[in-house]
């Protein structure tokens, strides 16, 4: 049978620990003698649920009197010595603070869901197994028999020229099934989306605009449902406008149903279509991907090469979002928890020091009553409070580095909010501070364990200290500066990585250079003269602007083209050069844009007097042709109009993605010869060109209010936007690595100096017998370097694996060089030093007679 | 001691169970248990005092100084030492008196107000 007295007695632990030292006795005695009086089942049933009821009510009413008193205590106790209880704080506040922020960020681009209905069930389609050009009832089919999917939509995103009335403007339309909206399980907020027969011929005049055009071009003005816009020229009526949460595939600022009939919004030119479905319900990813890979081989056997490079792919629609930025979130949290570990191993040495500080105190207490748990409580309380004030002023932090990560890293779902303070938030800072406030509690419990209240009381001197609470602050000092190592050590590669990036030669000029696009589509100049013409009047007005030095234009654009033309261009007796990008160019742009021409010369002014058109070529082409600068005068077969070229010289590599990625092979052609329906154009400026982006839009605006001038800036603000990753991973190691620096530096530096406090009689002696102060400092010294050294050791295994991560942050962090390791390891160590040193001058105030006098 | 110059109004008004611990103390000393019984009996049954909630209170008034733990026992032989036994100070008692005369003023208040006869 239980002892049910037994059972009674543990309950009686819910108490705190004061109540229980003192009543716990008389409770239970009491619990037995109602127990001796009850009669009966009934009367048990009755004593047990009464005596349940009683701790329930009573127990937390005591807990929260008794941590209030402890609370009290602790409080005049950090108040007498603010400074260490303020760095604790800050150190803490710091650390949860970035941790919280980052991982507000992680949890909303990789934990939440997407603002669709049920999103848990949405993938994306990375292989058609239906043919979407062979229209609407193509695509029906399909989708009507899936055995895996219970709707899907297909669309295709390009750039458009919107004209409502006013100043064209260029926007991004997402041409779809009409079942988009329907499919994510969004309504709009104006107006209606699209019914399902609107993406046939004759019903398919209508588009949704986003959130972010209505207020844009609009005003926000409701009245805007039912009227007419053009795209590209066509006439379609508005009649939805979305939610502002709203933004899928990304970046969108017009819906169009016309996806399986192009004629609507004409269209030329390649363009990629996607799928997006949604999985039958009780299905398993597994399961649909299965079918998914069945359903496409049986439709289109031939589309998938034995080769394995056309796998057809099912990839969750939230997975396929963040997989961009998944890996770079992952690798910043570790960064980031390696703060605050760091931070935490520096609040334990503080906590334990604290507590080898108030030995006499403590042992004093104990010798008066107070029980082992009563002192843990009071301990508990004390480090709670620290790391609860520290979560709290955190999340002030927090949401400083939320926003701040927060408008760098999302660049899929752009305009999507993201409340960054929600519950998980909440849930992990709270159980962060409260995992750190037990443990620091329980820890420094280890040193009550070993208070013997008849001895220490008389023995106890300030002077007197446990040896193993020494050791454990060395452990923790050598921690500390591990973790700095592996950050320095990251941060010194991922940095010197910036660095090269930041001096890679691009091939071209960015500084001084004024960029503007314009698009003919949809406007009066159609014919090849009609552009050809408009183009020279936007270079003649540009180039008549003052301060304006040169004047080119370009089909694509280095740092600023995501699709680009590519082709195969065959050498006249001499090799095929493939993937080479077809750039049509105007005169004067590679004087514009900076590029140098290394052999020949730049176009001739007149066409028509060359019987063979001429072209340029990048050095990469040259290079690739195996003729070098010698390939000038050669002839090449052009795949655009499969005719020979004279090439007429060669101009410097152009890296087309920004510095991270090498430039491939070009060719420059012409733009007179066949004028394209789009051009950038580029002015280079004497000065600073951001006083030029107004007047060199006005100067093409005043030619023709229809056709859009866009992306207007500075070729440098393209640099900058292309850098925005790589300078936001380089500034978060950075800045995570100072402030693990200077935590360590904060624990190395107080580890030196309470050695010397608490041997200061010790010390005192030496000095009396005649040791010199510099011989007592240097033994300090080597006592406070030799945690660091172990730390170092321990530093550079954690920063070898660590690098290994790294390298996916951006292309060109190379952690193989033993110089990133040296170079962190003897900057950490003379730091080290140069604090535990700085430290020990505390040494010359030791007053020996005084020293040796406190013995007694 | 400090307390014993203190304003007893401060302590009013006194929850039920404290008052009848007060009560029950100010006739003699008394352990938890007997006082825990004697309310009950008292109360007909309506104040059932668990533990947690009746040493809870005694803790209370400790600080409070209206009770003092005592040191004498009644027979050292026959009592289980782990019991407590607790007497009324004399701020306790004029804390007991002053609940007491509250109670009358406030009774005579309703009594005036509802009509209520005089029982004598």
């Amino acid at each position: 049978m239980i002892d049910v007295t037994k059972l009674y007695r543990k309950l009686l632990r819910l108490y705190p620990a004061s109540f229980r030292q003192e009543y716990e006795g008389a409770m239970d005695r009491q619990f037995r003698d109602e127990q001796r009086d009850a009669q009966g089942w009934k009367e048990n049933v009755g004593l047990w649920s009464h005596a349940l009821s009683d701790v329930a009510i009573s127990a937390p009413r005591e807990l929260v009197r008794e941590f209030g008193q402890d609370l009290r205590f602790a409080l005049r106790a950090y108040w007498r010595r603010p400074l260490s209880a303020v760095i604790a704080v800050g150190t803490l506040a710091l650390a949860i603070g970035a941790s919280t922020g980052v991982f507000s960020v992680t949890s909303a681009l990789l934990l939440r869901t997407l603002p669709f209905g049920d999103a848990s069930r949405l993938v994306e389609l990375r292989f058609s197994p239906f043919s979407a050009g062979n229209g609407h009832a193509n695509f029906a089919e399909w989708r009507n028999h899936s055995s895996y999917l219970e709707n899907a939509s297909t669309f295709s995103t390009s750039e458009m020229n919107l004209n409502s009335g006013r100043d064209a403007l260029r926007v991004r339309v997402t041409e779809t099934s009409a079942n988009l909206f329907s499919l994510l399980d969004v309504q709009a907020q104006l107006g209606r989306t699209f019914v399902p027969e609107e993406d046939r011929t004759g019903k398919n005049h209508v588009i949704v605009i986003s959130h972010r055009l209505w207020q844009q071009a609009y005003g926000g003005n409701p009245s805007l449902i039912g009227s007419v816009a053009h795209l590209d020229g066509a006439a379609l009526t508005i009649i939805g406008v979305a939610p502002s949460r709203f933004d899928y595939p990304g970046n969108v600022d017009v819906w169009a149903p016309t996806v399986f009939d192009f004629e609507v919004i004409p269209k030329h030119g390649a363009f990629i279509w996607q799928t997006i479905g949604r999985l039958r319900p009780g299905l398993t990813m597994r399961q649909a991907r299965q079918e998914f890979q069945a359903d496409v081989a049986r439709v289109n056997p031939k589309s998938l090469r034995p080769d394995n490079t056309s796998i057809p792919q099912m990839v969750g629609l939230r997975d396929q979002l963040s997989s961009q930025i998944r890996t770079s979130v992952l690798i910043l949290s570790s960064v980031v928890l390696l703060v605050l570990l760091t931070a935490f191993a520096n609040v334990a040495q503080l906590l334990l020091s604290r507590t080898a500080e108030r030995h006499q105190e403590l042992a004093l207490r104990s010798a008066l009553g107070a029980s082992r748990s009563r002192l843990i409580q009071q301990l508990t309380v004390e480090a709670s409070a620290l790391t609860l004030s520290g979560a709290a002023l955190g999340m002030t932090f927090a949401l400083l580095v939320a926003r701040v990560a927060g408008a760098v890293m999302p660049a899929q779902l752009a305009t999507q909010d993201y409340t960054l303070l929600d519950w998980h938030v909440l849930c992990f800072a709270i159980a962060l501070a409260l995992i750190t406030g037990i443990a620091f509690g329980i820890m420094p419990t280890w040193l009550i364990g070993r208070i013997h209240p008849s001895t220490q009381v008389v023995r106890m001197h300030a002077g007197t200290t446990e040896p193993a609470t020494g050791r454990l602050r060395s452990a923790l000092v050598s921690l500390q500066v591990a973790f700095t190592l592996t950050l320095l050590v990251s941060s010194f590669t991922v940095g010197s990585a910036f660095l090269r990036l930041v001096h890679t030669d691009l091939g071209f000029e960015p500084a001084n250079a004024v960029t503007l696009k314009v698009s003919l589509e949809g406007t009066s100049y159609q014919s090849g003269g009609a552009k050809w013409q408009y183009y020279s009047a936007v270079e003649e007005r540009l180039q008549s602007l003052p301060g304006v030095k040169a004047v080119g234009a370009v089909n694509y654009l280095p740092l600023s083209s995501n699709v680009l033309m590519a082709g195969t261009i065959q050498v006249e007796s001499g090799p095929k050069v493939s993937g080479v990008v077809l750039n049509g160019s105007l005169p004067g742009y590679f004087r514009a844009v900076g590029s140098q021409l290394i052999a020949g010369r730049d176009f001739g002014f007149d066409l028509s007097k060359s019987p063979e058109p001429p072209v340029i070529v990048n050095e990469a082409f040259a290079r690739e042709s195996s003729f070098g600068p010698n390939i000038v005068g050669r002839r090449i077969i052009a795949p655009w109009t499969f005719r020979p070229y004279l090439v007429g010289g060669v101009v410097t590599t152009a890296r087309m993605a920004g510095p991270e990625y090498e430039g491939g092979p070009q060719a420059y052609w012409p733009v007179e010869e066949e004028p394209p329906s789009a051009l950038t154009f580029v002015a280079s400026v004497s000065g600073d060109p951001r006083n030029y982006l107004t007047q060199c839009r006005d100067a093409i605006v005043g030619l023709d209010r229809n056709v859009p001038v866009y992306e207007v800036k500075t070729l440098d603000q393209s640099l900058n936007e292309t850098m925005e990753r790589p300078r936001f991973y380089t500034t978060s190691v950075l800045f995570l690595a100072g402030l693990a620096l200077l935590i360590a530096v904060a624990g190395v530096y107080s580890t030196s100096s309470r050695a010397i406090i608490q041997r200061e009689h010790e010390l005192g002696v030496r000095i009396a017998l005649g040791a010199s102060i510099q011989q007592i400092r240097t033994l300090i010294l080597r006592q406070g370097t030799v945690p660091v050294a172990f730390g170092i050791l321990a530093g550079i295994a954690g920063a070898a694996g660590c690098g290994l991560f790294l390298q996916h942050l951006f292309v060109g962090i190379n952690v193989s060089g033993v110089t990133a390791f040296v170079v962190p390891s003897l900057f950490l160590l003379l730091i080290a030093i140069g604090t535990a040193w700085s430290a020990t001058t505390r040494v010359l105030v030791i007053d020996p007679i005084e020293a040796i006098r406190a013995e007694h | 001691m400090t307390s014993s110059v203190k304003d007893v109004d401060q302590f009013l008004p006194l929850s039920l169970p404290v008052f009848h611990m007060l009560l029950s103390l100010s006739e003699g000393e008394r352990h938890g248990y007997a006082l825990k019984r004697e309310i009950l009996q008292r109360s007909d049954g309506r104040i059932n005092l668990g533990s947690g909630a009746l040493y809870g209170a005694i803790n209370k008034m400790l600080e409070q100084g209206f009770i003092v733990e005592s040191d004498e026992r009644p027979d050292a032989h026959l009592d289980d030492e782990r019991r407590r036994y607790y007497r009324i100070t004399p701020l306790g008692r004029r804390v007991v008196h002053a609940e007491t005369a509250r109670l009358r003023a406030l009774l005579q208040l309703a009594e005036v107000r509802l009509g209520i006869p005089d029982p004598v």
